[in-house]
């Protein structure tokens, strides 16, 4: 499949901004079925300085600064990518037991070499991050997936599809200071919520897990029902399945991310790989317009 | 009082004697002086003969010698959660702590060695990370630490070191070897305060001292301004390096601005700093000057609010990427903090093996991380004698598990096991004692050596000394300057120091200016101004109200008929030039004219009343404290003077207007003082310049201020002659006045004298002249051919002086107003305060606020 995709953000000042420093990570990196053909960023009014470079996690991130002048500040990115359908059949109650997995993620130097790097760099994703705190609560939400001895890709999907089924979508309900034991109360939140709740659960019994950031394509409404979290950036979470790699579910769709999936990067959670940061001098209030256009070139 | 010393030294020698003889360490604890069997260890032989000799009576007068000698210098520590909020002046044991040069050595080769190692492991972490992929360093004890930055991964700096700047806590454990029991390696401070402590003891002993052969300290100094020197970027010709502080509220503030000074390099907060097309620069006053190397004593995550702490108010925003080009080097490179984990320490033999193939020659203190099953266990069966603490420095604070109750202990262990990674335990060990002089005799105290190393060239260089602290309490308790530690001086004694000799180390404030002039921030420019300009506003508001104080007390001169109505014109004005109104310019009731007395004392008192010379004072001194690099030893000496005055005017109580009148005098005193070392002591570059540009128009405004509340409307002919007469004798004029027109005062002459003589330096056209010099010699000036606003400004209040008829002047209209003079002088105002305010837009710092862009929440 290949895709375009617009994704334009637009801050409105009310006040003269004179200083204007940003890192964005808004083009797509190459990852295992996803091929980057093109990606542009571009940056109204000029950026005086601009430079790309990769992350910790490998993600493309482009640091710019305006020193400049002014009110309106656009950043529109333009990327092209091609997504590999992953044909293999999935087989649930095949491979590891999640209580094995998690054995050897804490035991990484124990496994023979080949193993070994993959699993100290899966490590890091169990444990807490800034944002994901893993608790007690969290754990017993986790709990009744979590059976003895099941394979580990039927615990994390049976734990995608218990979220789904458990929370209500609802936008008005979290902002990006809500902490997870409040999502977790109240069964509420958004796609950043699901994704940083699920890997809450999946790190509080020791398996790793990591926050993907990215887009998803709107389906045609045919009769069938819209896919939330269109025309908007959007995350859902991977996890580490020895031999097999990294593993995406989408728990706001209930689905198993294939051909449908833009990914951007990844991270600990949203805090590594937020689309656009910045630090502005002046600028008092501002209107925020964000638009998202997800086209599918094929056919 | 030679007689009177050598009689009670003959009395109480013997008790001092005994005093010694009953120093007594606590037994199976290692005594820095005595050995096991009780003896003087050698080489604290002669120093302790020497105190004998002195007497105990002599030792306390040196003590507070050295209080003063610190106190004056400014020496402090900013205690957190203070009910004071203040500077907590710094405490120095007047007993330093002897080592002998042979272990000395040893230690060296220790710390050199560990310095190196430690360099090696920051290098690695931030680079390949093979410590990890070999299983020697484990994923948890460093993905775990919040210090450990991974938008700082592959970001190096020049030269063969990784880390620049490393300390190390010492002490001596049971087995008598030195332990290193704690790394600093962000930001490490103390360094200043070790050589702040030396030059005290070397002014206050300086026979024992010069006899003593003690190493001398300043040769770290050179190593650490050439360590600077060499890590800037290849493209630098002449680095520029500067001193980044959080600010004047910070804990060691004091050392910032010491270093700053001692080591000639401005002292910058994180807004005099700009990153722009891909540098930093300073914001200075000749504009944007460039910043090749950063001293930082600002943490880790607070350095760049774009990639790490984005609440951060103390960093700059961008400076990680510049950094990460290689286009400014910071020391030490952000992200050092996470070698401050404790939890490196059980790990650290096993990589001296790797690296060096041997052991470490230090020990470190006996550590159990709890991200290991068998050390968890071992740790949460032995909390109560273990000290827990976080492997983060600053998340918790250590906690003593002897002090804890059965209750605390399992609270503790529940902690533990619900983050073990983040927790060790380490061995809570008896270090060694060493005498200190608690009131009136030597007792033993813990004491902890904090040795300091910089990378330059090949290797590391240590410092020859350290700063000791010993323990608030006798017995066995943690040593913290957070909980009431007293510092010490440290003794190299012997050995073959190349430096050596037998001098007083050399004071440090000659160095100052010259640098500054080139490369002031626009800060610090600012904080001259006002300096000024509070100095002013604060010696001349006390000098009326010591004028009305007379006037009403000392000598009221209540047979003449004009007394009262004088008297109360002098009210008003000080009402006025303090501009605390209403006060005596309430319109609804005059009864405070009558009974002046409480708002009077207020206006001289309250600190928190806007205006009041108490108000003016605390300004003064905060506008000083936040420059206080500038200050030769002198001058600072003297503003330590008016903040003693005004910590002491707080604490009287029952004050009167007479009994404060000693205390006016004395502060009138010490503000002439501070403005005859400013004309006589400062270099006449840039700060100079706007610090005495605030002086004078702050004097221009208050004198136009003081005219016009007084001579505007026109009054009896009898109470002006008395108001007249107070005015001068406020402005020191009225000798000169005496002298020059020779009979009684009258308007026009008074006039003259304090408005359009351009001879004297308390009139209206001698500021004029001064601050048109001074605007003249403004930097960024833009051409030649045109004038600047602010000589425009200038220009006219002068030329409006120079036009001006003094009968006109004092022409008197219906109404029994004096029309022209109320305007010439009100214009006059306007072109000053119009002036401050357009130099305030042109040179100082107005910068925008800075905020964090509200990001989108992905749906």
């Amino acid at each position: 499949m290949h895709y375009k995709v617009t994704h334009v953000t637009q801050y409105d000042y009310s006040d003269t901004v004179g200083l204007s420093y940003n890192e964005a990570r808004l083009m797509p990196r190459n990852c295992v079925n996803q091929q980057v053909i093109s990606s542009t960023l571009n940056v109204e009014p000029y950026a005086a300085d601009f430079r790309i470079r990769e992350d910790f996690f490998g993600n493309r991130v482009a640091y710019f600064s305006i020193q400049q002048p002014h009110h309106v500040f656009t950043v529109t990115a333009v990327s092209e990518v091609q997504l590999m359908e992953n044909t293999s059949q999935l087989d649930f109650y095949q491979g590891f037991a999640w209580e094995t997995v998690r054995e050897m993620l804490s035991q990484q130097h124990s496994h023979y070499l080949k193993q070994a790097s993959d699993l100290i760099e899966a490590r890091q994703y169990t444990l807490d991050s800034p944002l994901i705190e893993t608790s007690l609560q969290l754990a017993e939400y986790a709990k009744p997936s979590f059976t003895q001895g099941r394979s580990v890709t039927d615990t994390v999907n049976d734990l995608m599809q218990r979220i789904y089924r458990d929370f209500t979508f609802d936008p008005d309900f979290t902002t990006l200071a809500t902490p997870l034991a409040s999502v977790l109360e109240h069964r509420r939140g958004v796609c950043q919520d699901f994704a940083h709740l699920a890997i809450g659960c999946l790190r509080s019994q020791g398996l790793a897990a990591r926050y993907v950031s990215g887009y998803i394509e709107t389906l045609p409404p045919q009769g069938e029902e819209k896919l939330v979290g269109a025309d908007a950036s959007h995350a859902w979470f991977s996890v580490y399945i020895p031999e097999q790699g990294w593993l995406d579910f989408d728990p706001t769709n209930n689905i198993i991310p294939n051909t449908q999936h833009i990914t951007l990067g990844w991270g600990r959670d949203y805090g590594d790989i937020a689309p656009l940061k910045g630090v502005i001098f002046g600028g008092q209030n501002h209107e925020l317009e964000v638009s998202v256009q997800v086209e599918c070139l094929t056919n | 009082m030679s007689t009177l010393s050598q009689y009670s030294n003959t009395a109480e020698d013997s008790a001092w004697l005994k005093g010694v003889a009953g120093y007594t360490p606590e037994a199976n604890i290692v005594d820095e002086m005595l050995d096991s069997t009780g003896k003087v260890r050698p080489h604290w032989e002669y120093f302790i003969q020497a105190l004998q000799k002195l007497g105990h009576d002599e030792i306390r007068l040196r003590q507070n010698e050295i209080l003063k000698l610190l106190r004056e210098n400014g020496v402090t520590y900013n205690v957190y959660g203070d009910p004071d909020g203040s500077n907590r002046p710094w405490q120095l044991d007047p007993v330093p702590l002897l080592i002998e040069n042979d272990e000395w050595t040893n230690i060296e080769t220790g710390l050199l060695e560990r310095a190196e190692l430690l360099n090696l492991i920051l290098a690695d972490i931030y680079g390949p990370r093979e410590l990890i992929q070999k299983g020697l360093l484990p994923v948890d004890l460093l993905f775990s630490h919040s210090g450990f930055l991974r938008a700082c991964d592959k970001v190096k700096i020049p030269g063969k070191h990784q880390l620049v700047l490393y300390a190390a806590d010492l002490a001596r454990g049971p087995d008598n070897r030195m332990w290193v029991i704690g790394d600093r390696t962000q930001a490490p401070s103390g360094a200043g305060y070790a050589l702040e402590n030396r030059l005290a003891m070397s002014r206050v002993f300086p026979n024992i001292f010069r006899d003593s052969r003690v190493q001398r300290l300043d040769g770290f100094f050179q190593s650490l301004r050439n360590a600077l020197q060499q890590i800037a970027p290849q493209n630098a010709d002449t680095p520029r390096v500067v001193v980044l502080t959080p600010g004047p509220f910070n804990e060691t503030f004091f050392e910032h601005a010491y270093l700053a000074s001692h080591l000639g390099y401005p002292l910058v907060q994180g807004d005099d700093l700009t990153v722009r097309d891909g540098f930093v620069w300073l914001k200075s006053l000749n504009g944007l000057q460039r910043v090749d190397v950063i001293m930082r004593r600002v943490d880790d995550s607070f350095c760049d609010p774009l990639e790490l702490r984005e609440d951060s108010r103390l960093g700059v925003p961008g400076l990680l990427e510049v950094a990460r080009r290689g286009n400014v080097t910071i020391a030490n490179p952000l992200g050092s903090g996470v070698l401050e984990s404790p939890g490196l320490l059980p790990f650290l033999p096993k990589i001296a093996e790797h690296f060096f193939g041997k052991q470490l020659r230090l020990p470190s203190a006996a550590t159990w991380w709890c991200g290991q099953a068998k050390e968890l266990n071992y740790v949460l069966s032995n909390l109560h004698k273990l000290v827990i603490k976080h492997i983060c420095r600053g998340s918790m604070t250590s906690v003593f598990g002897h002090l804890l109750s059965q209750q605390q202990i399992i609270g503790l262990r529940d902690r533990i096991r619900s983050n073990p990674a983040l927790f060790v335990g380490q061995a809570h060990e008896s270090f060694s004692t060493a005498p200190s002089f608690v009131a009136g005799h030597l007792e033993p105290r813990q004491a902890l050596l904090r040795c300091f190393l910089v990378a330059q060239g090949q290797g590391y260089s240590l410092m020859p000394g350290s700063l000791t602290r010993s323990a608030a309490q006798q017995g066995n308790v943690p040593v913290s300057n957070q909980m009431g530690a007293i510092s010490k001086d440290t003794w190299v004694i012997g050995g073959q120091n190349p430096n050596q000799a037998n001098t007083i180390e050399t004071p440090h404030s000659k160095l100052l200016a010259s640098n500054y002039t080139s490369t002031l921030s626009s800060r610090v420019a600012e904080n001259l101004f006002w300096v000024g300009r509070y100095a002013e506003r604060t010696e001349g508001s006390i000098r009326l109200l010591r004028t009305t104080v007379k006037k009403l007390y000392i000598n009221p001169d209540i047979n003449n008929p004009y007394y009262k109505n004088s008297l109360y014109a002098v009210l008003r004005g000080l009402t006025n030039i303090t501009n605390t109104y209403p006060g005596f310019l309430n319109k609804e009731s005059d009864s405070l004219l009558k009974t002046p007395d409480s708002e009077l004392l207020s206006l001289m008192l309250d600190e928190e009343k806007v205006g009041s010379i108490a108000n003016n004072q605390r300004s003064l001194i905060q506008a000083g404290y936040s420059v206080r690099n500038l200050w030769s030893s002198d001058t600072w000496r003297v503003m330590d003077e008016i903040k003693c005055h005004l910590e002491r005017s707080q604490q009287l109580t029952e004050s009167t207007l007479w009994n404060i009148q000693e205390h006016m005098d004395r502060l009138i005193t010490a503000l002439s003082a501070f403005s005859g070392l400013i004309m006589e002591s400062m270099t006449r570059g840039n700060g100079w310049l706007f610090l005495d540009m605030g002086r004078r128009l702050e004097r221009a405004l208050l004198l136009i201020s003081l005219l016009r509340s007084g001579f505007s409307s026109a009054q009896a002919e009898g109470t002006e002659i008395l108001l007249m007469e107070s005015l001068l004798d406020t402005s020191d004029n009225l000798i000169c006045y005496r002298q020059h027109y020779r009979n009684s005062i009258e308007l026009p002459s008074f006039i003259e004298l304090l408005i359009l003589d351009k001879n004297n330096p308390r009139s209206l056209a001698y500021q004029f002249n001064r601050i048109q010099e001074h605007v003249s010699k403004m930097p960024r000036k833009q051409t030649n051919t045109q004038l600047s606003i602010e000589e425009r400004l200038i220009l006219e209040a002068n030329s409006l002086l120079d036009l001006t008829n003094l009968s006109d002047l004092i022409k008197v209209s219906d109404g029994n107003v004096r029309e022209k003079f109320d305007q010439t002088l009100s214009r006059l105002y306007y072109l000053l305060a119009t002036l401050s305010d357009t130099v305030t837009a042109t040179y100082f710092q107005h910068g925008q606020p800075q905020h964090s862009l509200v990001a989108v929440k992905p749906a």
